[in-house]
Formats: C-alpha cells, sequence, structure tokens
C-alpha cells in the first residue's frame, strides 16, 4: 500500500517535471500560432485551412511523415552542429558552407572513386567512405577557423561567415568545371549520379525517408554522451563556460577550441554527406540554401541540448514539409512558414512574455547559451 | 496554476471548435474528367519574380481567363529536393497539366510523368534531349533576342561602347541572351564597319538563390560600366538585370529589357527604355494548355517566340535606317539565313 | 585604431585597385579606372558602413546586434512600402514620397533596435538569440507582406506592383564647374576632372554615411553622452555605482544603432534601386558585423573596413568588364568566382593578428542584472 502510494507519487513527480519543462515551449509554439493565425487573417487567408494544410501536409499520411523525416535528417545534423559549438562557446555561422562541402566531397567520393580505383566497390566500404570523407572536408573547413581562433585570436563570427563565401564560391567553380557532369543532356552545375554502392537505402519501399535518419538520431545521443559523459565533453563545456578557469584547470584551451571546431564542422559535413548520399545522390549548385540559418535557429530553440534540437528539427522539418500542401490548399505564400518560426523562437527565448501571458511562476533558473565576442 | 490550466482548456477548446468550421477547399474535382485543372510548379523562386516564373503563372492565368482551364493553382518550390513531392500534390490531385518552370526541374518532370501518365507535362525553358511521353519542353531562341537587341544597342550606341548585366551563366537560357548579345554586337559592326566594345558581366559568384535577386550588384555593375563609357545597358537576369536597367534609365543611358516587353513592367525605367530582348513565355505557355485541352498537343521539344519589343517612348530617336536594318535582321533569324553561332548550351 | 592597421587597409586597397589598372590599361586610361572604382567602392561600402555604425553603437553599450541584417531587410521593405503609399494612395508629390520613405525605414530600423532592446535588456533574452529572432522574422514578414499586398486576387494594389516614386537624386559638387578653367582647352585634362568629380558626386545616403562615420567617432569619443556609453559596456556595475542608468543607455543606444541600420535599409530601396526584392539584402548584414569587428569596434575602423568589402566589389565588377585583357596565363582570373573569392580570403587573413588582435566592449553580450 505505502510502496503504492510512493511509486504513484514518483510517476506523477515525473510527470510533473516532463510537463513543467515542456510547458513553456508548448505554450510558446500555442502563442506563435494563434499570433500567426491572427496575422494571416489580417491579410485575409484562412488561418484553419492554413494550420490544416500544414498538418496535413506534415503528418498526415505516410508519405507526408516519412517527407518530414526526410527534412528533419539534415536539420539534426546542422542544428547539432551549431548546438555543439555553442556549447564550446562559440558561434558556428558557417554551418551551410560546411555542409556543402561535405556534400561536394561525399559525392566526389560517390561518383568517381571506383573509377579511380577501376573496380567497383562493396557497398559496406564505399558509402562510410563517402560519408566519412564528406564530414572530413566539414571538419577540417571549420577547423581552419577554430585553430584560428585558437591561435590568432580572427574572430569565428567572421571567420566562419567569410569561409561561407569562399565555400559557395568553390562550389561553383568545382561544379560549373572539373565536377560538372559532362553528359551532353545535362546543363546544369551538378555532379554526375553517385554509384549505386554509395546510397543509403530508404527504410520502407516507395518512400523517401532513409537510414540517414536513424543516423541523425544515433548521432544526436552520441552528441548527448560525449557532452556529459566524457572528458572531452567536460572539457569542451567548461571552455564554453569559463576559458579563464579551464586554462587554470589545466584544460588546454586551444586545444579545445580547435576541436571543437572540427567536431561541429564534421556534423555539418555529415548533414550534406547524407543528402548526397541518402536523398540526391548528386550534388547540385542550389542545394542547402539557407540550412545553415535554420540550423541556428533550430539549436537555439532546442537550447543546445541534444534532444532539444531532435524535437526543434522535426518541428522545423514539419513547417517546411508541410508548406507545400498549406500553399496547395489556400495559395498563401511560403514565407509564412519563416514568419511562424521567427515567432516560435521569439517566444521561446523571451519566456518572460510567454509565463506573463499565461501567469506561469518562473523557476529562477536561466540558461546561458552564448557568451557574446569575449575570449 | 488554476487559471492556467482554464486558459488552456479554453484555448484548446476554441482551436478545435474553429478548425471544425474552417470549411473545405472549395477546389472543384479535377478528378473528374469534366473539370480541367491545371497547376504549376516554380523553380527555386517566387511566383510574382517579374521574370519567368511569373509569366510562366501568367500564362496559365491567361488559360484560366480563355476558358480553357477551370482551376488554376501555383506551389512555390522552396528547396530542390521538393521538387517531386510538389509535382505529386497536383498529380494526385487528378490535375489535366502541369506546368513545372525551369530547367531544373527537368529531370523531375520527366520522372513525374512516368508515374503519372495521364497527365500532360509542360516544361518551361526545359530541352528534351530524347522525347518522353507526355513531356512537351518549351523553349525559347533567347540567342536570337540577345542578339537583336545587341545589334540594335551597336548600332544606337555613340560611344561604340555597350554592356549587359546577366545572372549567372550557368543558366543556359541567360548565357544564350549574353552571347547572342555579343553577337549581335560584332554582326553590326561587320554591316556598317564600326568597333563596338561589349562589356557582358555575369553574376556568378555568389548562391544560385541570390544571382537573379540582387538589384543592387546589378545596379553598381551596371554604372561601372557607364563610367567606361557604355550608353546602352541590356539587363539579362531577372531582378539583378532589372537594377541594371533601371540605373542606366537613370544616367540617361539606353536601358534594354529581357523577357517581356519591360516598358510596361519597369515604369521607372520606360523614359529610356529603348527596346527589350523578349521570349513570349506567358502566350506560349498558355497556347500549350490549350493544345492539351484539345488533345492536339504533342511529346518533345515546342519552340516559342523570340523577338525585339517596340521602341515606345524613343521611337521618335531610333534612325529610319536602324529601324529597316532590325526589320531585316528579325527576318534573316527567323529564315535562318543570319545565324547567331551561339551553342545552346555553354561548352 | 592604430597606424598599423589602418595602413594595412590602405595598402590592401591599393593592391586591390592596381590589379585592375594593370589588367584594364590597355583599354582604359588608369585615372578613368581608378575614379570609377572609387565612386564604386563608395556606393557599395555605404549600406557596410552603416550597418557596422548600428553594431558599434549597440555592442559599445554591451549589445551583441547579429541582427543588422534583418533591421536593414525591414527598414528597406517598410520604407519603400511607405514611399508608394505616400505616392499612390495618399497623392503626395514624388520629393515628399520619397522622403517620407527614407524616414520610415530609420523609424523601421528604430523600431527593430526597440525589439531588441526589449528582448536583452528587459527581457534578458541571449543576445544572440535576439537578433537571430529578428533575422528571422524579418525574411518572413517581408516576404509574407511583399506577396500579401502585391499578388494575386484581393490584393491591395489589386495583382500589379506599383512603380515607387523614385530614388533620392545625385548632390552634384561643383568640382567640375571650379577646376575645368585650369585646364586651357586639354580636353584629356576636362575629361580626368569630370571622372574625378563623379567620385565626389554621390547620393544624400552615402554622403550621410561618411558623415555619420565622423559624428560617431565625435559622440563616442568626445562626449558625455559616448563616455557613458562606453563604461555601461565595459563595466556595467561601476557605471552603476556612479549613478549612470545602465538599463537607459543601452536602450538608447541599441535604439541609434536600430535606426542607422534602418537608414542603410533605406539605401537599398530608396537610394540605388527603386524596388524591393524579398532578400534584397543578400547577407550584407553580416558582411557589416565583419567591418564592425573588423574595425575593432570603432566607427572610423568600421568605415575603413567597410571601404575594403566595397573596393573588393569593385574589383570583381571590373575585372569582369576588362576580363578579355587577362593575359592567357592567368585565364582563371576570367572567372568571377575565382575573383570573387579575393574579399574574403583578405579578410581571413588580416584577422589572423597581422594588425593585432581585435578586442571587444568587456561586458559586450552580457545581460546586466541589479
Amino acid at each position: 500500500m505505502q510502496a503504492e502510494k510512493q511509486s504513484s507519487s514518483l510517476a506523477r513527480q515525473i510527470l510533473k517535471s516532463a510537463t513543467e519543462s515542456s510547458l513553456i515551449p508548448f505554450l510558446a509554439i500555442l502563442t506563435a500560432v494563434i499570433v500567426g493565425g491572427i496575422i494571416i487573417s489580417i491579410v485575409g487567408g484562412n488561418p484553419f485551412q492554413a494550420y490544416r494544410g500544414l498538418i496535413e501536409g506534415s503528418l498526415g499520411s505516410q508519405k507526408a511523415l516519412s517527407e518530414t523525416a526526410v527534412w528533419a535528417t539534415p536539420y539534426i545534423f546542422a542544428g547539432l552542429a551549431v548546438a555543439l559549438a555553442f556549447k564550446g562557446g562559440l558561434f558556428n555561422i558557417g554551418a551551410e558552407g560546411q555542409l556543402a562541402l561535405g556534400a561536394v566531397f561525399s559525392s566526389l567520393i560517390g561518383y568517381a572513386l571506383p573509377g579511380w580505383l577501376g573496380f567497383d566497390l562493396p557497398t559496406i566500404i564505399h558509402l562510410p567512405l563517402a560519408i566519412i570523407v564528406g564530414m572530413i572536408a566539414g571538419g577540417i573547413w571549420a577547423g581552419v577557423v577554430g585553430a584560428l581562433k585558437a591561435y590568432t585570436g580572427g574572430h569565428e563570427v567572421i571567420n566562419t561567415i567569410m569561409m561561407n563565401y569562399i565555400a559557395l564560391n568553390t562550389t561553383s567553380f568545382l561544379l560549373n568545371g572539373i565536377m560538372k557532369d559532362k553528359s551532353p543532356t545535362n546543363v546544369i552545375a551538378r555532379t554526375p549520379m553517385i554509384a549505386d554502392s554509395a546510397r543509403i537505402p530508404t527504410i520502407f519501399e516507395g518512400l523517401r525517408v532513409h537510414w540517414g535518419f536513424l543516423l541523425a538520431l544515433l548521432v544526436a545521443f552520441f552528441i548527448w554522451w560525449l557532452l556529459t559523459k566524457t572528458t572531452l565533453g567536460f572539457e569542451i563545456r567548461t571552455v564554453g563556460l569559463n576559458p579563464d578557469a579551464a586554462k587554470y584547470a589545466g584544460i588546454n584551451v586551444k586545444r579545445t577550441i580547435t576541436l571543437t571546431m572540427v567536431f561541429s564542422g564534421m556534423l555539418a559535413g555529415l548533414a550534406g554527406a547524407i543528402e548526397v548520399t541518402g536523398l540526391n545522390f548528386r550534388h547540385e549548385l542550389g542545394f542547402s540554401i539557407g540550412y545553415g540559418f535554420d540550423a541556428i535557429a533550430i539549436a537555439l530553440l532546442g537550447k543546445s541540448h541534444p534532444l532539444g534540437v531532435v524535437l526543434a528539427a522535426i518541428l522545423f522539418a514539419a513547417m517546411r514539409n508541410g508548406a507545400t500542401r498549406m500553399q496547395f490548399i489556400t495559395q498563401l505564400p511560403v514565407d509564412l512558414i519563416s514568419m511562424l518560426q521567427a515567432f516560435i523562437l521569439l517566444f521561446v527565448a523571451a519566456d518572460a512574455i510567454v509565463r506573463y501571458i499565461y501567469r506561469v511562476k518562473s523557476k529562477g533558473e536561466r540558461v546561458v547559451l552564448t557568451r557574446g565576442w569575449g575570449g | 496554476m488554476k487559471k492556467l490550466y482554464l486558459v488552456l482548456a479554453a484555448l484548446i477548446i476554441a482551436s478545435m471548435v474553429l478548425s471544425a468550421c474552417g470549411t473545405a477547399p472549395s477546389a472543384e474535382d479535377c478528378a473528374s474528367p469534366d473539370v480541367f485543372c491545371v497547376g504549376l510548379v516554380t523553380d527555386v523562386g517566387k511566383i510574382n519574380d517579374k521574370s519567368f516564373n511569373q509569366s510562366a503563372w501568367e500564362g496559365v492565368q491567361k488559360a484560366q481567363t480563355d476558358g480553357v482551364a477551370d482551376v488554376v493553382q501555383y506551389i512555390e518550390t522552396t528547396d530542390a529536393k521538393d521538387y517531386a513531392k510538389n509535382i505529386a500534390q497536383f498529380g494526385d490531385a487528378g490535375y489535366d497539366a502541369i506546368v513545372t518552370v525551369g530547367f531544373a526541374l527537368g529531370e523531375a518532370t520527366v520522372a513525374a510523368a512516368a508515374t503519372y501518365p495521364d497527365i500532360h507535362f509542360i516544361g518551361v525553358d526545359q530541352f528534351q534531349a530524347e522525347t518522353t511521353e507526355g513531356v512537351s519542353g518549351l523553349n525559347f531562341p533567347e540567342d536570337n533576342a540577345g542578339f537583336l537587341v545587341g545589334a540594335l544597342a551597336a548600332m544606337m550606341s555613340e560611344s561604340h561602347k555597350i554592356g549587359a548585366v546577366c545572372g549567372t551563366d550557368v543558366v543556359p537560357p541567360v548565357w544564350r541572351f549574353g552571347e547572342g548579345y555579343k553577337a549581335g554586337a560584332a554582326y553590326a559592326d561587320a554591316q556598317n564597319g564600326t568597333t563596338t566594345e561589349v562589356f557582358v558581366v555575369y553574376h556568378s559568384d555568389v548562391g544560385f538563390d541570390k544571382t537573379f535577386t540582387d538589384p543592387e550588384w546589378g545596379a553598381q555593375t551596371a554604372k561601372s560600366m557607364m563610367d567606361q563609357g557604355a550608353d546602352a545597358i541590356f539587363g539579362c537576369g531577372g531582378i539583378t538585370g532589372n537594377g541594371a536597367i533601371t540605373a542606366a534609365a537613370q544616367a540617361g543611358a539606353y536601358a534594354i529589357g529581357v523577357d517581356t516587353d519591360q516598358y510596361l513592367t519597369l515604369p521607372e525605367a520606360a523614359p529610356r527604355m529603348l527596346s527589350s530582348a523578349m521570349k513570349l513565355i506567358t502566350p506560349g505557355v498558355a497556347k500549350l494548355i490549350a493544345a492539351v485541352k484539345d488533345g492536339t498537343i504533342e511529346s518533345g521539344n515546342v519552340f516559342g517566340d523570340a523577338g525585339y519589343a517596340p521602341f515606345h517612348d524613343l521611337e521618335a530617336s531610333v534612325p529610319a535606317e536602324v529601324k529597316t536594318a532590325m526589320e531585316t535582321i528579325n527576318t534573316g533569324l527567323l529564315d535562318g539565313s543570319i545565324k547567331t553561332d551561339v551553342p545552346p548550351v555553354k561548352p | 585604431m592604430d597606424w598599423k592597421r589602418f595602413s594595412f587597409i590602405a595598402l590592401v586597397i591599393i593592391v586591390l585597385f592596381g590589379a585592375v589598372v594593370m589588367v584594364g590599361q590597355s583599354q582604359q586610361r588608369p585615372i578613368l579606372i581608378i575614379t570609377s572604382m572609387l565612386a564604386t567602392t563608395i556606393a557599395v561600402a555605404t549600406p557596410l558602413t552603416l550597418g557596422a555604425l548600428s553594431g558599434v553603437f549597440c555592442e559599445r553599450s554591451g549589445v551583441v546586434n547579429i541582427g543588422i541584417e534583418g533591421m536593414m531587410l525591414s527598414a528597406a521593405f517598410f520604407g519603400w512600402l511607405a514611399a508608394i503609399y505616400m505616392f499612390h494612395v495618399f497623392g503626395f508629390p514624388i520629393g515628399i514620397s520619397i522622403t517620407v520613405g527614407a524616414l520610415f525605414a530609420v523609424i523601421t530600423g528604430g523600431l527593430m533596435g526597440l525589439l531588441l532592446a526589449v528582448l536583452s535588456i528587459t527581457f534578458n533574452v541571449d543576445q544572440i538569440i535576439g537578433g537571430t529572432v529578428i533575422n528571422i522574422l524579418a525574411v518572413g514578414l517581408t516576404g509574407f507582406l511583399n506577396r500579401q499586398l502585391f499578388f494575386g486576387k484581393g490584393s491591395v494594389f489589386g495583382g500589379q506592383v506599383p512603380n515607387s516614386p523614385g530614388v533620392l537624386p545625385t548632390i552634384h559638387i561643383p568640382i567640375r564647374e571650379i577646376f575645368a578653367p585650369l585646364c586651357s582647352d586639354s580636353i584629356i585634362c576636362i575629361e580626368n576632372i569630370r571622372a574625378i568629380n563623379r567620385v565626389f558626386d554621390q547620393k544624400p545616403i552615402a554622403m550621410g554615411a561618411v558623415l555619420l562615420v565622423f559624428i560617431a567617432h565625435f559622440i563616442l569619443f568626445k562626449t558625455r553622452w559616448g563616455l557613458r556609453t562606453r563604461s555601461v559596456g565595459e563595466h556595467p556595475k561601476a557605471a552603476d555605482t556612479v549613478g549612470i542608468n545602465v538599463f537607459k543607455m543601452r536602450y538608447a543606444n541599441v535604439i541609434i544603432g536600430g535606426c542607422l541600420a534602418g537608414l542603410a535599409g533605406a539605401y537599398f530601396t530608396i537610394e540605388s534601386v527603386p524596388s524591393f526584392e524579398p532578400l534584397l539584402t543578400n547577407g550584407r548584414g553580416f558582411i557589416s558585423l565583419a567591418a564592425m569587428i573588423f574595425g575593432n569596434w570603432t566607427p572610423i575602423g568600421a568605415w575603413a573596413a567597410a571601404l575594403v568589402f566595397g573596393a573588393s566589389q569593385a574589383l570583381q565588377i571590373n575585372m569582369q568588364l576588362f576580363r578579355e585583357s587577362i593575359p592567357p596565363q592567368w585565364a582563371f582570373l576570367q572567372q568571377s568566382y575565382v575573383v570573387g573569392l579575393a574579399p574574403y580570403i583578405l579578410t581571413m587573413l588580416i584577422l589572423t593578428g597581422i594588425i593585432g588582435k581585435t578586442t571587444p566592449p568587456a561586458a559586450d553580450g552580457v545581460p546586466y542584472e541589479k
């Protein structure tokens, strides 16, 4: 009897803490949806049809669910990339460029390696190789920025922005030149299709969702483990919170900063590599527009926690994916989605507003994600 | 806390009730054979781009006002990976014709034609290397249009320096406009014994999403050309080109538009608008939609019309011999006696 | 700003100009190339300068502003919209419509600044999040309204984008009139003076930006207001103890910063091209941010950095104009993506510390709690 009571109260406690931690984000999303709805009505649209379209398009069928997962995959990787950098006290605006380079090099291995070797590779070697090379490309790209930050003090925000432009130009150069698909029917700046042996299989027959989505979830778990259970993770977090203290504690701050950026870039590179090997099977100029910037919002929305990032990525993916259906039904512009996302981010970030509206008491804790430019 | 739950409950109930009330879209049943539905999928770009997406959509709307189509809808693509999904929205709803705009949708269109054999696809700017049943690629000889305005600019220029500000040369139609412009100027030089310096600048150093939407860059580039003495500027590249055209008009140089008669779409440049290199997307699309309904449509490549726009306000300042020469060139291009020698794709 | 940094920036600009002169001299007289590039440089640098000044004011008072891009974009849109409404709906003359448009852009920027201030100062929201919210919101709001107001059935203007009343006029500085008589009939001399005159004939916002650089420098370093602003950004606790209202100073400076970003937005739709396009700022807000850091949080330094970016854009445009004169062994330079890389690589090189470390205000990005 006593034990039963205890366990039920424990269950209630767990439930209570779960509701409490998800209450604010939930209310924030609700508020954003209401504000968005009001704006839609003001401009003469029908918010209920719009939201119905969004939900139908993102969750309404097997195909819709599959497409949401397809959108979520790069978002999870890129969101983790930005979140990991945040944990290390670094702001990686350059996920976009790292992602593009990851995609370029992954597709290079995907289509060219069998030709270089002169024989076909089995999937078990070719696919991981394509993914890893893409990942390393992203890692090196970001690692340069990390090393510049650690050893010369060059600011990572500017350097990642600059590296973004350099990556985009380099990609244009490669895709228009030596890496362009030479087949006579092709007029587009894109690589040839990658070999079958470098492709990630789909999970279900007839749907586009592939095993890369599960890999994304696994990687999110791995990042959580890395950050909370390992020495390296502890070092990253300590340097992120207070580099001076970290130095006194005997942590090699410079090495840690460089490594954080390398890991962050590897995650972004993975996003590109998985898009190539799992979905597009080639890299094309014009792909990956804005993932890097969406990733910043996702990392912020997920409070830089890997689980939060996964949930935020799925939310953003659902909205982007549902947008098509929404437009099909209502003919409202898809920019509506960006506006909704901004409101969600606004209300999650400014939880004081939400707490005020719904009279939820604050527990007085505050998560500091970023630390300005210092360090 | 109690208050909170009350507020929450009220909100949730309200939203459920209201969403139940939200009426279903009154879209007519496109699956029925009596209702002729046309859908349009844009390239990564907006439907109101004042350029090819918009022209194609106006063609679809024209089909509706002409009484050909009963229902018309569009979907804007925000990411290349959605091409197939967006086409499928229309396909699954049983549309009768689907217009896909831009060369980048070419493969997705061909693939969709296999999935939806009952639907006819119209691919704007999609050259069909081999004929696919159910797909008509609508193409335009942009090099001819560029050639015409290039010749015109060379004949009208007093400084014998002319310029073109274009979007990225990765897109074949844009490249054909630019190269046609050069060829046209060279042709006019050969005819008249002049030497014209031609500046052609492509905006290739930015992301694909930005190359056609950077009016500020277009304006600055046009100004640089005019600083070097150019007195006729051809803007070929969506909104980037519009920036160049407007800047040229403001500086008093000749402005030359692209795609449609931009005298009508860029009123701020109208007084100095010499002509436009036109590819007639809107009538081309409308015509093909009508053909789909009639059943007279043919798969494979269909060529639309290209030409140059009237001189409008500058009618009086164009000498009669230039007008005659333009007519001669246009006829020559149409009957094949004059060739631009511009290959379809950048080598 | 130290001399080392200035001489480096000067050197970079000279190299950029020199490269174009080398390539283009067979087609054009060097002086004409240089004046043309200078004119481009100043025009291109205008929004970057103003954006960077926006950052300087915000961050000197201790608030990180990565929302410059979003502030510019929304100001460009609402300024343009106001000009259109004034002209077409209310029927005001062109000059008044444009001026009101510019004013509205500045006000929009100020309101965006206020939003950032409310979020980061009152609600203690992480400042980077505040900026990101502004960036995303601006993209969504301007894209959505631009479409809903102007396109499709039932839109305010019936599906037609009405033409904007126009852009601000160029202000003529009478250099030509003063110096031309000295040339005594030499045509080349007159041409040169004309070309030099073109550099100085700029539009009001471009001229205003240069003035504002020096005004900002004066305010920040020579006035009590500036001293207070800087103390709030360096050491808010100490400032508070001597009776400076930290919150008020931060609010005021962030709103000033917003207005400056708003003026940068006005440059796009009121001064340069009379039309609005979604995403027309194209990342220039982020480049401004880079210019601000590059200039070590000083107005003059930020301006110099903005000029470097302007010069490199001028290089990229002019290299393409003279593409045919590029010697064959440098043929790869004909591709615009290769030339386009130069400014970014240069920036990174400069940042590696050849010119010394940049030091942000000590309390930049740190929320102040009593």
